[in-house]
């Protein structure tokens, strides 16, 4: 089906409730609903399986129209169909909750509350997940008036409230988990309830990296906000310049030279070499498998020093500006990366044979965290987490942008949707990533390197899709004609991923959680130094997160 | 018993504590608010390229252990409050090193409305690690600027407040 016959097929599902239909884009559907018919239009899309919610947008439309908008973006391949409320700004700004039709709309739902103040009725949770436990009840930072004077400290609070911790009725306990980690990355807060040694429930806390950077990029301009977007992440910070970059130059209608897509996608492919690999490293020391990680670690400083030899930046590469890139690649940068890709291929073929053959890992890995398709689609999954569920969301494949169309790539999908299958869908994609990074260089298209870039950008909207090495990254990108955009809203493919965990882990060991989490590669990390348990006995053990990574190793010596 | 700090015995004992603190640093790591630039550079300074663990430097989950601090991010809203508990945890004598522009100033999120600004207006800090992020060998040289300090017999390095006291910055 072609994308106009695929937005047809959405605008007759629609047709009921539809008040008022656009085609901003060739890719896009904007249909514009009444709060009351969200619910209906929202379960007749998943009904018929129309694509997939891929982010809820909110935006405040300033004081002058009074209004607050609400925008429910659906992807479907390279279509996009948008469903558009509008509610007015002051008093009651209600929306129905979906998150029972769509489980991973809880967390769109709560930003939207946090950020804008819209109220979510009938939601089932209300705590908060962004913004800090002292952060006074009505303020909104997303709000065009916001200032920051508002957000002083509510007297009484803290910013970072104590969980509850210890017994809950007859030998249940929780336990935090976060937000501070030795060996990963970012924070994040947990609470799993446990019975014995089996978890009853989850719960998860964000907000400890929450810097408020939509917010910030409001009162910078277009080209200062490609570095801000870039160190959102510093593992997919290529990604996240490469998804802006795109969507601004739409908006601008500025045709990028073929070279500088090229490029683009060569530094795009190292990077995920350089994601996976640091995510196996991690994964295998969550394992207990020392040897792998610092094997797989010392293999990815040959990536780094690709990526520095082509950009000057082990991290950080701002390999893009806005119309094109700044990194050339020479006969010899390009034959060093095929050196290095040989090298690459080669290890990346062993730790292949490492993850599906030795005894001691598989032990933690094979039919651990089994996902299967339904729920994978049904949790809105995304990258190679639902990739190794045999759902193939690759925004690559489905939706080609920028240097995909001459340098396709090919999807990698695995059956069983467990922890294995996730590790042997990376190192697989892996291969396919040194392939294609081989054609290109081995084609690369001659001419310039940037064109001329409007340094105020039209006024419109656009939506920009970019795959990052842990799935789709969604930009929501709005200008009103001027230096500054008007608003980014931005959907990290962690955030959707996350459900998957909190699920999965209900029911499992407790010894499985830290693999659990490590094999979803969230961006971001976990523990505490209290870690609190209870055994059967009732007796009381005060674990930290190693011990806990310990508990797992030796629970599975036995 | 009476201990009179001239005595050979404790002097001796002073001297092994601080060649064994030396030589045998553990570091607990804490982020408050990075975007991970950072802290995959630190991890990368564990690791077989750049080793650090050839100084006696390990990295250590609990701070209750540890000897530095080492701080990456603006030190959000949230992640204030577990910063400076994190730190109380920590048993004297404790150092921290900032790591990044983020942490030393703000860097490229100066003037977001959730970050504080950076991590020495919250818990004082010995070394500034600037870079966005500091290459492995930057991070290591700033560590083992502050081990060379140590040894040397001086006293910890200078507080900002104390810098500023002087006039100097
Ligand atoms: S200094 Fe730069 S690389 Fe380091 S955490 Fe801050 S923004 Fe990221």
């Amino acid at each position: 089906m072609n994308i106009e016959q695929n937005l047809q097929k959405a605008e007759q599902i629609l047709a009921p409730w539809n008040k008022e239909t656009t085609h901003p884009e060739l890719n896009r559907l904007d249909a514009s609903l009444a709060a009351e018919n969200l619910r209906p239009a929202v379960t007749a899309l998943h009904a018929a399986r129309w694509g997939y919610l891929s982010a809820i947008t909110g935006l405040d439309l300033g004081a002058e129209s009074g209004q607050m908008e609400a925008l429910y973006h659906f992807c479907s391949g390279p279509a996009i169909t948008t469903l558009r409320v509008r509610l007015p700004r002051t008093g009651e700004a209600t929306l129905p909750t979906i998150e029972d039709i769509i489980p991973p709309a809880t967390f769109f739902e709560r930003e939207l509350h946090e950020m804008l103040g819209f109220k979510i009725a009938g939601a089932k949770s209300n705590d908060r997940l962004f913004i800090s436990d002292d952060w006074p009840e009505d303020v909104y930072p997303l709000r065009e008036d916001f200032n920051i004077e508002q957000a002083t400290p509510v007297e009484g609070r803290h910013a970072d409230e104590t969980p509850e911790v210890g017994m809950v009725g007859e030998n249940k306990f929780v336990i935090p988990i976060g937000p501070q980690h030795p060996a990963l990355k970012e924070p994040g807060h947990f609470e799993f309830t446990v019975d014995g040694e089996v978890v009853t429930g989850a719960r998860m806390r964000l907000g400890y990296a929450h810097r408020g950077i939509e917010k910030a990029a409001e009162s910078r301009n277009w080209i200062q906000n490609l570095y801000l977007f870039e160190r959102i992440c510093g593992i997919c910070s290529h990604t996240h310049a490469y998804a802006y970059s795109l969507g601004v130059e739409k908006l601008a209608q500025v045709e990028v030279p073929a070279r500088a897509q090229a490029i683009r996608e060569l530094v795009a492919g190292l990077e995920r070499i350089h994601s996976h690999l640091l995510w196996l490293g991690v994964t295998a020391h969550e394992a207990g498998f020392d040897t792998l990680f610092m094997y797989s670690w010392r293999d990815r400083e040959t990536v780094m020093n690709l990526l520095e030899q082509l950009t000057g930046n082990r991290v950080n590469y701002s390999a893009n500006l806005l119309g094109g890139v700044k990194a050339d690649v020479g006969p010899e940068q390009a034959k060093a990366i095929k050196e290095g890709l040989n090298f690459l291929e080669t290890r990346i073929r062993h730790y292949l044979e490492v993850v599906t053959t030795d005894t001691m890992f598989l032990n933690r890995t094979r039919g651990i965290g089994t996902i299967s398709y339904e729920e994978a689609e049904e949790f809105g999954l995304l990258g190679p987490t639902a990739r190794a569920s045999g759902l193939l969301r690759d925004v690559r494949v489905e939706a080609p942008y920028g240097a995909y169309h001459q340098f396709p790539i090919s999807g990698v999908t695995e059956t069983n949707g467990d922890l294995e299958a996730r590790c042997v869908v990376r190192l697989k994609e892996l291969l396919v990533s040194c392939f294609a990074l081989r054609t290109i260089l081995d084609n690369l298209p001659e001419g310039p390197l940037t064109v001329r870039m409007p340094r105020k950008v039209p006024a419109g909207e656009t939506v920009s899709r970019v795959e990052a090495p842990r799935g789709e990254l969604f930009y929501y990108i709005k200008s009103n004609g001027g230096e500054h955009p008007a608003r980014v809203h931005i959907r990290t493919p962690s955030l959707c991923n996350w459900v998957s965990v909190l699920e999965k882990a209900v029911g499992r060991q407790l010894a499985d959680v830290p693999m659990l989490i490590a094999g979803m590669d969230p961006c971001f990390s976990c523990n505490d130094r209290l870690v609190t348990t209870v055994g059967r006995t009732g007796e009381r053990q005060t674990w930290s997160w190693k011990q806990l990574r310990q508990h797992g190793i030796e629970y599975y010596k036995r | 018993m009476n201990i009179n700090n001239n005595q050979l015995w404790v002097k001796v004992i002073k001297k092994v504590r601080a060649w064994a603190r030396l030589n045998s640093i553990w570091a607990v790591h804490f982020n408050s608010g990075s975007c991970n630039g950072c802290d995959i550079e630190i991890l990368a300074t564990l690791t077989p390229r750049y080793d650090v663990e050839r100084f006696g430097i390990k990295l250590e989950g609990s701070p209750r252990h540890a000897d530095i601090l080492i701080v990456t991010g603006p030190v959000t809203r949230q992640a204030r409050e577990r910063l400076l508990r994190t730190y109380e945890q920590m048993p004297e004598p404790k150092f921290v090193v900032s790591v990044g522009s983020c942490s030393v100033s703000g860097g490229v999120f100066h003037g977001c409305y959730n970050v504080g600004g950076s991590v020495d207006e919250v818990i004082p800090v010995d070394v500034f690690i600037p870079g966005c992020p500091p290459r492995p060998e930057a991070i290591i040289d700033g560590i083992i600027q502050l081990l060379t300090h140590l040894k040397d017999g001086n006293p910890r390095p200078a507080r900002k407040e104390q810098i500023i006291e002087r006039g100097v910055a």
